[in-house]
């Protein structure tokens, strides 16, 4: 982001930029700058407060009225990060292993069960907010669970998506089962907590306990970009978190 | 000249060499992060720039402003972002239908998902305008990935650019995810 504000700068463009961290427009030195000490996917800060999140413009556009630089200004306000980390981390003993699948019809069978009780309510929040974020993958909501399943078979499905290969569209898919849950949830109860949508996804859910099976066929799995997303905390939230997860290195890093 | 080029970050920890406006003592630091994001973060390959330009700012009410996010949202219909993309992805002063295709999901999505101007303030952009504070909204906005090294992205960025002037932007607000 710092990198790009230099070449739109040089293309006789004003920029203005906010960041999350500093010790990085520190060294990159865009050349105007408000450093946000906010959690990661919340850039203007708070959604559906638009006084707030016209607090951060406002701030960072106060940086073009300065006559030199480059320049960096802390925003006046913090929204506390937990523990010092800036998004939902996993628990690191939370791992679940290849004897833990099963039978994987079952799995599946929980998981649509599961999924079709929030589907109301998740069609709800489409309704209110006019639009979703889920359907990044292409596939249809119904398909997302039997792909994954497919793979906690041990092996690689074939995509159901032409000109993209099955392992980027896995990730694609889990985000998607994500997004349907956070969505629906967030609208359902009134809430806007990402530690608390990241527990009840990923610690307390069946299609959370889905993917931390889908994580443990990738550890296993003799696919180097299987591994790749693991060691590269790709699919499950462990970015955050106090170590590697076992099996892995984070040397993907 | 102007140019971009990697250097590691190892070497310049401890460079402060940027004026502060306004500077907190109590903020966030990498040396705190937990384990694997302080080592990923502290390990990154950041470039170095050269002779860097400055562009003088228009007056507050002569600004045409366009969104750049690293966010790597695009239009539902348009191709998905690969892993360390360098290229971007266009999207109207008037798209909602927005999906992301970011290969991290260390940032939390559930804020973008309640209300997109958390990362992308489009409507805020237009009040302003509405209100005299800005000039004017871009027709269009530009979407990159934010995990790919700077340094591959500069013909996207210059092409976004082009684009940018075509339609009169003069200001660009830079927003990570």
């Amino acid at each position: 982001m710092c990198g790009l504000a230099h070449y739109f700068e040089s293309e006789g463009l004003s920029t203005v930029l906010v960041g999350f961290v500093r010790e990085h427009i520190e060294a990159i030195k865009p050349p105007r700058s408000l450093f946000l000490d906010f959690p990661m996917g919340r850039s203007m800060g708070k959604p559906n407060d638009p006084v707030f999140q016209k607090k951060v413009i406002r701030e960072a556009f106060d940086l073009l009225d300065t006559d030199s630089g480059p320049v960096i200004s802390d925003f006046s306000e913090v929204i506390p990060v937990k523990d010092g980390r800036m998004g939902y981390a996993l628990p690191p003993e939370l791992v679940l292993s290849v004897e833990d699948i099963g039978d994987v019809d079952a799995v599946l069978a929980e998981v649509k069960a599961e999924m079709a009780a929030l589907r109301l309510d998740y069609e709800a929040a489409v309704a209110a907010r006019g639009r979703t974020t889920v359907g990044a993958s292409g596939l249809e909501i119904e398909e997302f669970a039997p792909f994954v399943a497919g793979f906690l078979n041990g092996e690689i499905p074939q995509s159901p998506r032409r000109g993209m290969p099955a392992i980027p569209l896995l990730k694609l898919v889990v985000e998607d089962l994500e997004a349907y849950f956070t969505e629906t949830r967030t609208h359902r109860d009134s809430i806007d907590d990402l530690e608390l949508m990241g527990k009840w996804f990923w610690e307390e859910s069946k299609t959370g306990r889905m993917l931390l099976l889908l994580e443990a066929v990738s550890i296993a799995s003799d696919n180097k970009v299987m591994l790749q997303i693991v060691e590269m905390s790709l699919m499950a939230p462990r970015f955050w978190s106090e170590g590697p997860l076992p099996g892995t290195s984070a040397a993907g890093w | 000249m102007f140019r971009l080029q990697r250097r590691s970050w190892r070497f310049i920890v401890g460079q402060h060499r940027v004026p502060f406006l306004r500077r907190r003592c109590d903020l966030t630091k990498i040396s705190e992060m937990p384990a694997v994001a302080r080592g990923f973060i502290s390990n990154l390959d950041l470039p170095v720039v050269y002779d860097p330009s400055w562009t003088q700012p228009l007056p507050a009410n002569k600004r045409r402003i366009s969104i750049v996010s690293t966010a790597a949202v695009h239009r539902r219909g348009d191709k998905p972002f690969s892993w360390l993309a360098k290229d971007f992805r266009a999207f109207d002063k008037t798209d909602r239908d927005l999906v992301m295709t970011h290969v991290a999901v260390e940032f939390d999505r559930s804020a973008w998902q309640q209300d997109l101007n958390t990362i992308i303030p489009l409507g805020r952009l237009e009040e302003m305008a509405d209100d005299g504070e800005i000039g004017s909204v871009a027709e269009e906005h530009y979407s990159f990935m934010g995990a790919a090294d700077p340094v591959t992205m500069e013909k996207s960025a210059r092409q976004a650019a082009a684009r940018m002037k075509q339609d009169g932007v003069n200001t660009v607000f830079l927003i990570p995810i």
